[in-house]
Parts: structure tokens; C-alpha cells; sequence
């Protein structure tokens, strides 16, 4: 009944194509259809163009998705990714008018990321008892603080040469660059969380820390790792974010820890851990992309895109919830 | 089976739920936006006719407005002074708002305006040069742009649609800190963020003020404060003020949810520390009087009713040719004869007017206008 | 041994430590701020975070049961605003009747989390996400882009102005709540339910709890006392903003684990959360007086979080110490 898969809608199947279907992730890829059916009905202009065209920002976002899925498998948390981006897209900005070459931007922007993860991930495994909810909203904190003390009283920092910059920005065809990163990450990540030893540990650890524990995984090693993992990528994102504002704010990637939560939550990843697969979380985040672009094109008010965002992440997991009663009670009468 | 039926109505539900709620949230914005769904699906037709009769004279396209945030009653009129000029003019206002005053979201919002080809964009930024890079995309897709309110740097628009000038603004607050405290003694600064732009362009034109008028040599700033334009931290900020300077004479605050917390500690404590700056006519009426059992004055502010308006007008005008943003440039609307002056980051700017005084005498008629 | 007594009766209690936290901090800020300490100050600071101290309370709830609510800033927001506007065109005018109206629509907000995460098993940081752009979203339809200022609210913004012997209306609620929480949390079966559905869900099942409808309880509380809040908060600052309380939750989560309440159910005090919030509020009063750069306030509020946090868990290692030793003596 409970899979590796985070909600499982019905029991028993015998053949394999409807246990695809009937999966969670099957369903989202219905959904994912539906989406895109209901989105072109309802907006002119929504096509492949302008849906590559709109997708930059959500791509920066998704650089965050799987290593937040990561963490999510492993029952960790970490809202402090947002402050991360706007510290590393600060650093990178400063390092870049201060004429360090464009390697030498990223390298930075990696390097802020990387000890930005790794202090997470150093109390972390330092104090157990600390649920990384609470200390990474410390850090979260903590690190746009020290964004905003590095922007100083102007808050804002424009690049003084974008070049380097605007290759990130690049495309070939219709597709930004990001986008195959983005595809390549999937498939880095899915693969090592299906196939890899150190996905293994991800599933023992979110399942059971202790027992993970005592089969002689290193469960504080594979949890550095995963907090690591997401401040190089929160540092990603936050170049990527800065080659489409040529600079960085204090505001700049606020509120992405949310999004990048709802995003793995609502492609089935458990955050009690041990649960989710992340291509389940990689088909919804394109479904939420194509959702907002499409309200958006038709200029729904933005509270309301939200509303109906909150709304299908509760619904998400409340209706195969509600279904698995159902069923379960149908048994029992029998 | 049983199961696996369940497990079909189960998605179909999900589906439906979608649906249902899309469908539902297209009403909503339908009435709050004047018609959004049926804009949207005309936009593709009005454009190719926008491109060819544009020279008409009238407004004809579609016009969008990108207000800072939702949910603050200066957007709202700014809005309604924009959405009203323009299908004055007969053309089609959208107006479509952040989901939050950040500039990540305001790029969101202008990516999609570009998808739907609307005639002109006109911007009322959360942050100067974070929207470079969209602006541009959308000047190169042949989209008029503007800014009004709170400007984007020179590189990303025509033109800039000032409520008044910035020295203008910076004298009046300093005018009125000197006049307030009797000319000397020391006052502090109560603003918004860190990084507002327009604030921080008024605070560095006071204190400019100040360095370079010998009038204004007794008077002593002592901090600047930052309230982020949130009631408790505004509340907390003013407090700490009146505790840290015990001779303080005058607080001024430039933002509008700084002024309304600021005027409450005061007027509660029935404190002899006056206050002055910009505020809402509405927000501010009961704090503004004369004598010791009000906390302010007077004040400044402008009407953002013609804000959006003038945002409007530059908008058609810029569709229409009739202005490219250059110095020198002039167009006649309602609101009168308007001259494209230079401005102080190199770019061009258009100016509403003075700002404007409430006092005692005028805040019972204009509370209720904004 | 003299000393050694002192030193464990200081760390026997997690209570007394963060006491101890708190009068340094205390200590510290009245040497630069000899008026820290006034009447007036301290007043102040209680009103002024009346709003944190009270949803403490339903925070440490919601944490005894081992779940969580982020959509607390959001019902605040709507509740808050629903009354605001009520006032603003006229349709009410009592003050009772608006905190009424406030708490109401809080319990109902709560309720439905509550239903949700109970009976439909869904885990409580993914509804009350959800719930956080739902709530947030209707307050920025019922605002309709307006506010309500100082003029819209009549005579309810006068409540927050009276006081009854000496101390402030606002705090008096704040003051109430603590009454009865404690009251209730230490003397009433439910209040040893929660602890109990906290500790150990299925051992409480068996023995005879109503799980579900505790947990349920829990969250309406929750949102009943963010309502209440709404309208205090409106109340005390004369103003309702559909974006008003922003982030609120996470100050409110903060203020009950630095109080010492467990994230993971089952420990945790009404004295602590009061304590925590209490931390929390005099930092964030001090320091803009202590004279730190405006620009880094927020670092040191983030720093001394952490810290704080972290001697939580150091003091309780040597509590658990302790403890050992004894039993192996």
C-alpha cells in the first residue's frame, strides 16, 4: 500500500500500464494535460513561444526543487534557501562590479551558496534535537540580513557590465538555456535517487532515521550532503536570477523556499520523508508553471492565482486521502 | 474494479475541481478588472488594428498598468486614474497587479503583459534597475514603455511620469521640518524600506537641502529609520525614536503606512513631537489639526488619481507617436500642457505638478476623494 | 556543593534558564538605556506585542500535537480586515461585536484546517501552506484594494487607548488568555489530553482519547485566537492592511521554541511560550534603541535566535546529564 510512491490511489493492480496511470504521478500528468488543454482554451496567446518566453523565473525556482526534495525525503526542511539566492545573487553582483572576471562570478556565487548550505548543515548534524525548520529560520534571517547590510542603504545593486551575465540568459531556439539544465538536473537527480547508493540512504533515513542509523548508514554524512547540495544550487538560482534582473535587491528570492516546497509536495514527495518520487515533483512543477502563465496571460488577479494554488495543493493531497477511506471502510463492510 | 472506478472519478474530480475554480477566478477578475476575460481574447485583433490607425489621434489598443502592489489604496486610485483616462479615450486599460511589492514579481507580471501584445506598459517599479532586462524584451517587441510613480533606470523606458519633482518634494518636506520646529532642533526620518527608491531620492534631496541652505543650519538630523512600511515595526521605530532623542522636535515621515503609525504613537501620547511628510488624506484625517491634540500639521502628498491619469496619457501619446520621450517633446491632454524635461539619472521625465498641502483647513474635503 | 545546588536548581528547570536569558537581555539593554525598564516602556513594549504573545498560546498547542500552522499571519490578515471594512462603511459600530466577529471568523478559518489535517490526514505544513495563499488571497478580495485608517475605525480604535488599573486594554486580553490557557493546560482534562496526544498518538487513542477531535480543537483554537488577534492588531494600530501580519507566523514558531516548546509534540509550557514571546518582543524593541544600524537589525535578531535556540539544547543536554548521573548514583 505504501510504496516508495507518496500516495498510492489504488491497491492492487494487475497490469503495469495502470499502475503508470494510476499512480500519483500518472495523475499528474493527466493534470499536467489537462492543464495545458485548459490553458490554451482560455488564453490566445498561450503557446510554446511565449510559455519558453515567461519561463526564466520559474526555471531559477526550480533549480531549488530537487535538492528541496532531497531534503524533504530525508524529513528535513530548509526555508532558508530564499535568503540564500539573494545573498549568493548579491555576492555575485559585487564580485562582478568590482571587475572579477565571469568565471570567477560564479565560482563566488557557488562558493556563497556552498558555506551558506554547509552552516546549515553543520548545526544541523551538530544539535539533533533542533528541527531544521527552526534553524534554518534563523538563517533565513541571518543570511538576507547580511544581503541587506552588503547592499547598504540603497538596497540594490545593478551590474555594471552584464555580458557574462547575458550568456547565462541565452537561448538556443526558443529553449533558455536553464531549461536543459533543468532537464539535466532531473535526470541526474531521479537517477541517483533511484539507482544510487546514496538515494538509498535519502529513502532509509526519511523512513526511519534510527534504523537507518543502526544498519550503518552514515545518516549525519548524507544530511551535510543534502544541505550542501542545496546551497550550491541555491547559488545557481541565484545567477540565473541575476542574468534576468542584471542585478540583485533585497527582495530578490523571497519566497521561493514556499514555492519550491509546494512544488515537491504537490508532485507527491512526503515531507514526513521516506516518500516521493522526483519526477512525480518535475511534472509539478511544469504544471504549476503552465497554470500561473496561463491565468496570467488573462490577467487574473494574482490573489487569486494563489487562492487557486493553495487550493490545489490542499486538494492534492486531501482527495486520494479521502479516496484511500473510502476504499479502506468498503473493505471493512465487506 | 470498484477501486480502480473510484481511482477514474477521482481524477475526473480533480480536473473538475480545476475547472470550477478557473472558472469561478475568470468571474472574479472579469468584474474587478473591467472585463478581463473578454480583453484578453480581444487583445490579438485590437492590436493589428492599433498598428495600422495609431496616428488617429484617439486610443485605440490595449494599455497596461503595473502597479507596485496590490492591496494599497495609492495603487488602487493610481489605477483608477489610468483605467479611466484610458477608456475615456476609448481604448482598453489592463491593470494587473504584483503578487507582491517585489521586483521578481513585477517581472512575472510584465513577461505575461508581453505575451498578450499590449500596445504600451506603464510601471510603477518596486526596484530601478531590476526590470532592465524585461523592459527591454518588451521595448523590443515593440511595446511603449513608461514608468510613473517610482521610476526604472534611463535604459529601460521612454519616459518617466514624476508626481512632482524630487527637489520639489525634498524642499516642501524640509520647508515644512523647519517651519514645524521653529527652525532649529533636531528631527529624524521615518521611512519606508531601504532600498524605496523614492525616498531615498527625498531623504538625499533634504539632506542636500540642508548642506548646501545656511537657513537650514540649526536644524539637526539625527537618524534615519526604516519602518518597512509595516505598522509595528513602524510603531516600534517611532517609539525608539522619542526614547533615544529626548529633545526631539519634529519626525518626517515620507511613506504613507510610516506617517499613519508615527501620527498614532504621537497623537496617543499626547507627545510634543509634531509630525510631517507624505500620507493619504484618508488615513491621515484624524491625526491632522492644530493645537496639542493632533499630531500633525499638515502634510504633503499628490493626487494619484491624475498620477495614473497622466501615466495614461503618456502612454496613448507614446503609441500614438506623438511623443518619443525626448527633451522637448510636448502633448496636450485633460489634464493640461505637458513639456518632457530631462532628469536627474540622465533619462527624460514628465512632472504632474507641485505636491500638494493638507492642512486643517482642506483634509474633511479631500478624505473622501483619496 | 553550595554551588553545585545553585547550578543544578538553574538548570533543573528550562523555564528558569530562559528566565535568566531574558533578564541579562534585560540587564544589558538598561545600562545603554537606563528607561528600559520604565513603566511606560514596558507597557508599551506588552501592547505592542500583544499580537505575538497571544497566538503563542494556540502555537504552543498546535506544537504539543506535534503539527503546525503557517496560515496564522493570513487569518489574522482576513479577520482583521473583514472587521476593518465593516467599520470603514458603516455596517457595525460596537467594538464587542467586532472582536466577536473576528474571533468568529478565526475559529471557522481554524476549524477547517483542523477538519482537513484530522480527518482527511493531510500532514499540517501542507494545509496550512495552502491555507496561507487561500486566507491571505480572500483578505486582499475582502480589502478590494482599500484600507481601513484611523478615520474608518471610529470609535474601536479608542479601545486600545483605555486601561483598567494602570494596564493598557489590549494587554489585559493578552493577560486573560495566559489565565486561561494556563489554567486550562495545567487543571482541565483537555489540557492533558493535548499532552498526551502529543507524546504519543496511538498510546492516547487506545486509551480512550478522541484523537481526531483534539486535534481538531487544537487548530480551531488556533484560529479563534488569531482572529482575536486580528482585531487587536487592528485595534492597537488603528489600521487594517490586507497585507498586514506578513511572515507573522514564523515570529510566533520562533517565540514558542525559543520558549522551549518541542517541534515534535509533547513538551513544552504556557510559562515558556510567554517567556519566548517575551524574548522575542524586547529584541525586537531594543534594537533600534540600543543604536544598531538600521541595516542590521535584522542579522542580530537572526543571530540571537540561533544562539538561543542552540543554549536551549545545551542546557537541556546537561539537564538530561544530570539526570543520568544521578540514576547511576
Amino acid at each position: 500500500m505504501a510504496g516508495k510512491s507518496g500516495r498510492t490511489i489504488a491497491n492492487t493492480i494487475d497490469k503495469p500500464w495502470k499502475k503508470v496511470i494510476l499512480s500519483w504521478e500518472g495523475v499528474l500528468v493527466l493534470l499536467f494535460i489537462a492543464i495545458n488543454i485548459l490553458c490554451i482554451a482560455i488564453s490566445p496567446v498561450y503557446n510554446a513561444t511565449n510559455l519558453l518566453r515567461e519561463s526564466p523565473k520559474y526555471l531559477a525556482e526550480m533549480l531549488l526543487l530537487f535538492p528541496m526534495a532531497y531534503l524533504l525525503l530525508l524529513g528535513e526542511i530548509d526555508i532558508s534557501v530564499g535568503s540564500i539566492v539573494c545573498l549568493a545573487a548579491t555576492m555575485a553582483c559585487m564580485a562582478s562590479n568590482a571587475g572579477v572576471p565571469f568565471f570567477g562570478v560564479v565560482c563566488i556565487a557557488i562558493i556563497t551558496g556552498l558555506a551558506c548550505g554547509a552552516f546549515n548543515g553543520f548545526i544541523t548534524i551538530k544539535f539533533r534535537e533542533l528541527p531544521t525548520m527552526i534553524i534554518t529560520l534563523g538563517t533565513q534571517i541571518v543570511f538576507r540580513g547580511i544581503a541587506e547590510i552588503a547592499l547598504g542603504s540603497g538596497g540594490s545593486i545593478s551590474l555594471t557590465d552584464s555580458s557574462g551575465f547575458k550568456l547565462l540568459n541565452g537561448k538556443i531556439g526558443i529553449f533558455p538555456y536553464s531549461f536543459f539544465l533543468i532537464i539535466i538536473c532531473a535526470i541526474v537527480f531521479t537517477v541517483i535517487a533511484d539507482r544510487r547508493n546514496y538515494g538509498r540512504k535519502l529513502y532509509a533515513i526519511g523512513s526511519n532515521a534510527k534504523t537507518a542509523f543502526y544498519s550503518g548508514i552514515k545518516v549525519k554524512q548524507t544530511i551535510l550532503i543534502a544541505f550542501i547540495v542545496i546551497g550550491v544550487f541555491a547559488g545557481l538560482s541565484g545567477l540565473f536570477l541575476t542574468s534576468t534582473a542584471y542585478g540583485a535587491n533585497t527582495t530578490t528570492g523571497k519566497n521561493f523556499e514556499m514555492d519550491a516546497i509546494a512544488m515537491a509536495v504537490f508532485g507527491g514527495v512526503s515531507n514526513m520523508g521516506g516518500k516521493g518520487k522526483l519526477y512525480g515533483a518535475f511534472v509539478s512543477a511544469f504544471t504549476i508553471m503552465c497554470l500561473r502563465i496561463g491565468l496570467g496571460q488573462i490577467n487574473v488577479n494574482s490573489q487569486v492565482i494563489l487562492i487557486i494554488l493553495g487550493l490545489l495543493l490542499i486538494c492534492a493531497v486531501l482527495l486520494p486521502n479521502i479516496a484511500g477511506m473510502i476504499s479502506a471502510k468498503k473493505r471493512t463492510a465487506k | 474494479m470498484k477501486k480502480k472506478l473510484l481511482s477514474g472519478l477521482l481524477c475526473a474530480a480533480m480536473v473538475g475541481t480545476l475547472f470550477v475554480g478557473c472558472g469561478s477566478s475568470a468571474d472574479t477578475g472579469a468584474t474587478e478588472d473591467a472585463g478581463a476575460s473578454t480583453e484578453s481574447t480581444d487583445t490579438a485583433s485590437t492590436d493589428a488594428e492599433a498598428t495600422t490607425d495609431s496616428a488617429a489621434g484617439g486610443a485605440t489598443g490595449t494599455y497596461a498598468l503595473v502597479p507596485k502592489s496590490a492591496g494599497n489604496p495609492f495603487n488602487e486610485k493610481e489605477a483608477d486614474g489610468f483605467t479611466e483616462a484610458i477608456e475615456a479615450m476609448g481604448g482598453t486599460a489592463v491593470v494587473q497587479y504584483p503578487e507582491s511589492a517585489t521586483a521578481d514579481a513585477q517581472i512575472t507580471v510584465i513577461e505575461s503583459l508581453i505575451s498578450q501584445g499590449v500596445d504600451s506598459i506603464c510601471v510603477a517599479a518596486n526596484d530601478e534597475n531590476a526590470l532592465q532586462s524585461v523592459l527591454e524584451e518588451a521595448m523590443d517587441a515593440g511595446i511603449k514603455v513608461c514608468s510613473v510613480d517610482s521610476s526604472v533606470n534611463k535604459d529601460s523606458r521612454a519616459v518617466h511620469c514624476n508626481q512632482a519633482g524630487v527637489d520639489e518634494i525634498g524642499l516642501a518636506l524640509i520647508d515644512a521640518v523647519y517651519d514645524i520646529s521653529g527652525g532649529e532642533g533636531q528631527f529624524a526620518i521615518l521611512s519606508a524600506t531601504s532600498q524605496a527608491t523614492n525616498q531615498n531620492a527625498w531623504i538625499d534631496s533634504m539632506k542636500s537641502y540642508m548642506e548646501s541652505d545656511s537657513k537650514y543650519a540649526n536644524l539637526e538630523l539625527v537618524e534615519v529609520a526604516y519602518g518597512d512600511d509595516e505598522s509595528q515595526k513602524s510603531t516600534d521605530q517611532t517609539q525608539a525614536l522619542l526614547q533615544k532623542y529626548p529633545d526631539l522636535k519634529v519626525i518626517c515621515s515620507p511613506t504613507t503606512v510610516g506617517i499613519a503609525a508615527a501620527a498614532k504613537v504621537l497623537q496617543d501620547q499626547g507627545s510634543s513631537v509634531k509630525l510631517t511628510g507624505l500620507g493619504l488624506p484618508s488615513e491621515m484625517a484624524a491625526y491632522i489639526g492644530d493645537g496639542d491634540d493632533f499630531s500633525c500639521p499638515y502634510m504633503f502628498l499628490w493626487n494619484p488619481i491624475d498620477l495614473g491619469a497622466l501615466g495614461a496619457y503618456t502612454s496613448v501619446a507614446l503609441v500614438n507617436g506623438e511623443i518619443t520621450g525626448a527633451e522637448g517633446d510636448t502633448f496636450t491632454c485633460e489634464l493640461g500642457d505637458y513639456t518632457v524635461v530631462s532628469a536627474a539619472d540622465g533619462g527624460t521625465e514628465i512632472i504632474l505638478g507641485a505636491p500638494f498641502k493638507f492642512d486643517p483647513s482642506n483634509i474633511d474635503e479631500w478624505k473622501e476623494v483619496y | 556543593m553550595e554551588n553545585k545546588s545553585l547550578l543544578k536548581k538553574l538548570t533543573a528547570s528550562r523555564e528558569v534558564s530562559l528566565l535568566i536569558v531574558l533578564v541579562v537581555l534585560c540587564a544589558l539593554i538598561s545600562i545603554k538605556t537606563p528607561t528600559f525598564l520604565g513603566w511606560s516602556n514596558v507597557s508599551e513594549i506588552l501592547k505592542n506585542n500583544s499580537t505575538t504573545m497571544i497566538m503563542a498560546l494556540g502555537m504552543l498547542l498546535v506544537l504539543l500535537i506535534g503539527g503546525i500552522d503557517i496560515s496564522i499571519g493570513s487569518t489574522l490578515a482576513l479577520s482583521g480586515m473583514t472587521i476593518g471594512i465593516l467599520y470603514k462603511y458603516n455596517h457595525m459600530s460596537s467594538t464587542f461585536l467586532g472582536f466577536l466577529l473576528a474571533t468568529v471568523i478565526g475559529i471557522a478559518c481554524g476549524a477547517i484546517i483542523g477538519v482537513i489535517i484530522s480527518y482527511g490526514k493531510v500532514s499540517p505544513i501542507i494545509c496550512t501552506l495552502g491555507t496561507m495563499y487561500v486566507y491571505r488571497g480572500f483578505a486582499y478580495l475582502v480589502a478590494n484594494d482599500e484600507w481601513a485608517g484611523a478615520d474608518a475605525l471610529g470609535t474601536f480604535k479608542d479601545f486600545a487607548l483605555k486601561s483598567f488599573l494602570g494596564i493598557n486594554s489590549a494587554v489585559w486580553i493578552t493577560i486573560i488568555c495566559y489565565v486561561i490557557f494556563f489554567i486550562m493546560m495545567k487543571w482541565t482534562k483537555f489540557g492533558r489530553n493535548i499532552y498526551a496526544v502529543g507524546s504519543n498518538e496511538e498510546a492516547a487513542e487506545i486509551s480512550g482519547i478522541n484523537v481526531k477531535l483534539v486535534k481538531t480543537l487544537v487548530y480551531t483554537i488556533m484560529g479563534g485566537l488569531s482572529g482575536l488577534t486580528g482585531a487587536v492588531m487592528t485595534c492597537v494600530y488603528a489600521s487594517a492592511q490586507p497585507n498586514m501580519a506578513t511572515g507573522k507566523e514564523m515570529d510566533v514558531i520562533a517565540a514558542c521554541v525559543i520558549g522551549g516548546v518541542s517541534m515534535t509534540g509533547g513538551r513544552g509550557s504556557v510559562g515558556g511560550a510567554l517567556i519566548g514571546a517575551l524574548i522575542l518582543s524586547v529584541i525586537s524593541k531594543a534594537l533600534p534603541l540600543v543604536g544598531i544600524d538600521a541595516l542590521a537589525q535584522n542579522t542580530v535578531k537572526g543571530v540571537i535566535i540561533i544562539a538561543v535556540i542552540i543554549l536551549n539544547v545545551v542546557t537541556q543536554r546537561m539537564m538530561d546529564k544530570a539526570a543520568l548521573e544521578k540514576r547511576e548514583m
